[in-house]
């Protein structure tokens, strides 16, 4: 059996292992939209603000919210490798002809999916509260996409290798509040133009999130940035050339 | 050696059944034997410094069953994990079937089964949804993979489990589905890590039962890591007594215990060749 094949089948059993887990089911998706539906209600003023780019705080929150639900929502990835090891079946697999690389993306594939069904649930209720996609069906698989992607990269990246290191499910769960900053400290919640802070706007100037939720909130808002859409993709390829072949070297190391 | 059998009869037909049609398939694609396995001065030491195994040498005929005997901390494990290729030798060398443990550790992984210490089983999974994948894994077909894992869940006593979350089962039972998704892919060589640890006496009775079994059946080579010594003398042809990382005596169980005295068992060959009850080293580990 070729490496795609193993994937595939190693992406079916994440795909499967997941709901029969209720607690990391509903963990994984209910803080978000309690998150969207406390924080929309709660900042529902600050579209008031002159200059603000929507008058529905809801339809600015969404591609947060989509943020919200894949990029800490990864770190369950996380929790379930260590989990693996920590049972023995990581081991198990390494005895099958599996090639690393199939372990990983098998995960990988696993995850994108169950991330991408997540950030649908998002963008479902979103839409159920009146907010409106204005690039309609094809802007909202878009920004699922970026949105996904960024997950994979960042903390997907980070919590697999830490599950690797540490073979300790507790630890990797331990550090997924970080995720939180990671998007906390973009214009997630106010647009910069908003933020009197200078020091803050230069760090969500630096944060590589920022660049590809600007691109998602136009999306939502307005129309295709290209320009930014293509910024929002350039800084995942560079996150993922740096974060992915580490995970692999990490996954390789298995074999001690 | 005591052969009675305590599997039940569907156990025994399942078993029947499955190496029937396996047996030819299985012999087609194994590859020449002599020694399916050789170790020359195999080590490791680990990156804190500790010298897990110091220098191992030893030949596993095809079709035999080879056990190595040893207290925890022995460095049997390691030693199965080198020849599982999980983990790397850091001198020496070993060949599995015929091919390198580490140069060629693919070729080896799909001649092995490897039946972890620690029941290696996804809680989430159904023991017949873990065979299925294993097998699939293996390169078996969807309904070669069902078809298989069916028997196999016959022969383990294991069908009324089939349906049932791993998470719900025992330690025991787990470790029969371990095993169980270890045969899969009917290998030549099969590696077993303390196979019987934790199980009840009958359970234990039964999985030495199937082993026997598959091995005069199918020619299966048994490698497994023990510290029972009634396990090491009735499924072992031979032993390699390993005690800090060395084997400090290798031979069949009856030359063992004869070169010692008359009525010795594996506790006193143990005691002879090391100076230690089993009982010290534990308790020193």
């Amino acid at each position: 059996m070729n490496a795609p094949a193993q994937a595939l089948l190693l992406a079916q059993r994440a795909l499967v292992q997941f709901p029969r887990n209720p607690i990391l089911l509903g963990f994984s998706v209910m803080p978000v939209l309690i998150m969207y539906l406390v924080f929309g209600g709660l900042f529902e003023g600050v579209a008031e603000l002159p200059g603000f780019p929507t008058e529905n705080y809801f339809e600015y929150l969404a591609p947060t919210a989509i943020l919200l639900a894949t990029v800490p929502g990864i770190g369950n990835a996380g929790v379930a490798l260590a989990a693996d090891f920590q049972s023995g079946y990581f081991h198990k697999l390494l005895t099958t002809p599996t090639s690393v690389g199939a372990l990983m993306l098998g995960r990988l594939l696993g995850d994108c999916l169950r991330l991408a069904v997540q950030a649908s649930l998002v963008l479902l209720l979103a839409i159920a509260l009146g907010a409106e996609v204005a690039t309609g069906v094809p802007g909202a698989l878009l920004m699922i996409v970026m949105g996904t992607l960024l997950g994979i990269v960042t903390f997907g990246a980070i919590s697999a290798n830490l599950a690797i290191r540490t073979r300790d499910a507790a630890a990797v769960q331990a550090i997924q509040p970080m995720a939180f900053l990671l998007i906390f400290l973009t214009s997630a919640y106010q647009s910069a133009d908003h933020i009197d802070s200078g020091v803050l706007r230069t760090i969500i100037e630096l944060n590589p999130a920022e660049h590809v939720l600007r691109p998602m909130r136009e999306l939502m808002l307005s129309g295709y940035d290209w320009g930014g859409i293509g910024i929002g993709f350039l800084v995942i390829a560079a996150l993922g050339v740096v974060a992915l072949p580490l995970t692999a070297r990490n996954y390789r190391s298995a074999y001690s | 050696m005591t052969k009675s059998s305590p599997l039940a009869g569907t156990a025994r037909s399942a078993l029947d059944g499955l190496i029937g049609p396996a047996r030819t398939q299985r012999l087609e694609s194994a590859r020449p034997l002599g020694d399916a396995i050789v170790l020359e001065g195999l080590a490791k030491t680990y990156p804190d410094d500790t010298a897990a195994v110091r220098g191992i040498s030893f030949r596993v005929a095809a079709g035999e069953s080879f056990g190595i005997l040893g207290p925890n901390g022995a460095g049997k494990s390691t030693t199965i994990g080198m020849l599982g290729t999980l983990v790397k030798p850091t001198a020496g060398r070993a060949w599995v079937a015929g091919f390198d443990v580490v140069a060629e550790a693919a070729e080896v992984r799909r001649r092995i089964g490897f039946a972890m210490q620690q029941a290696g089983v996804d809680d989430f999974a159904t023991p017949e949804e873990l065979m299925i994948l294993q097998g699939r894994l293996h390169g078996l077909r969807k309904h070669e993979a069902a078809a298989r894992a069916g028997l196999l869940l016959g022969v383990m006593e294991l069908a009324e489990e089939a349906d049932r979350r791993l998470a719900t089962l025992s330690g025991g039972t787990k470790r029969r589905v371990d095993l169980a998704a270890s045969l899969m892919h009917l290998p030549p060589v099969l590696f077993l890590d303390e196979p019987t640890e934790g199980l009840d006496p009958r359970s234990r009775s039964g999985i030495w039962d199937t082993l026997d079994r598959l091995r005069s059946r199918l020619g299966v080579t048994l490698v497994l890591t023990t510290h029972y010594m009634q396990e090491g003398d009735r499924l072992c042809d031979r032993i390699a007594i390993i005690d800090r990382g060395r084997v400090v005596a290798e031979g069949t169980p009856a030359a063992l215990k004869a070169a010692v005295r008359r009525d010795a068992t594996l506790e006193d060959v143990y005691l002879h060749y090391t100076g230690r009850t089993f009982e010290d080293t534990r308790v020193a580990a």
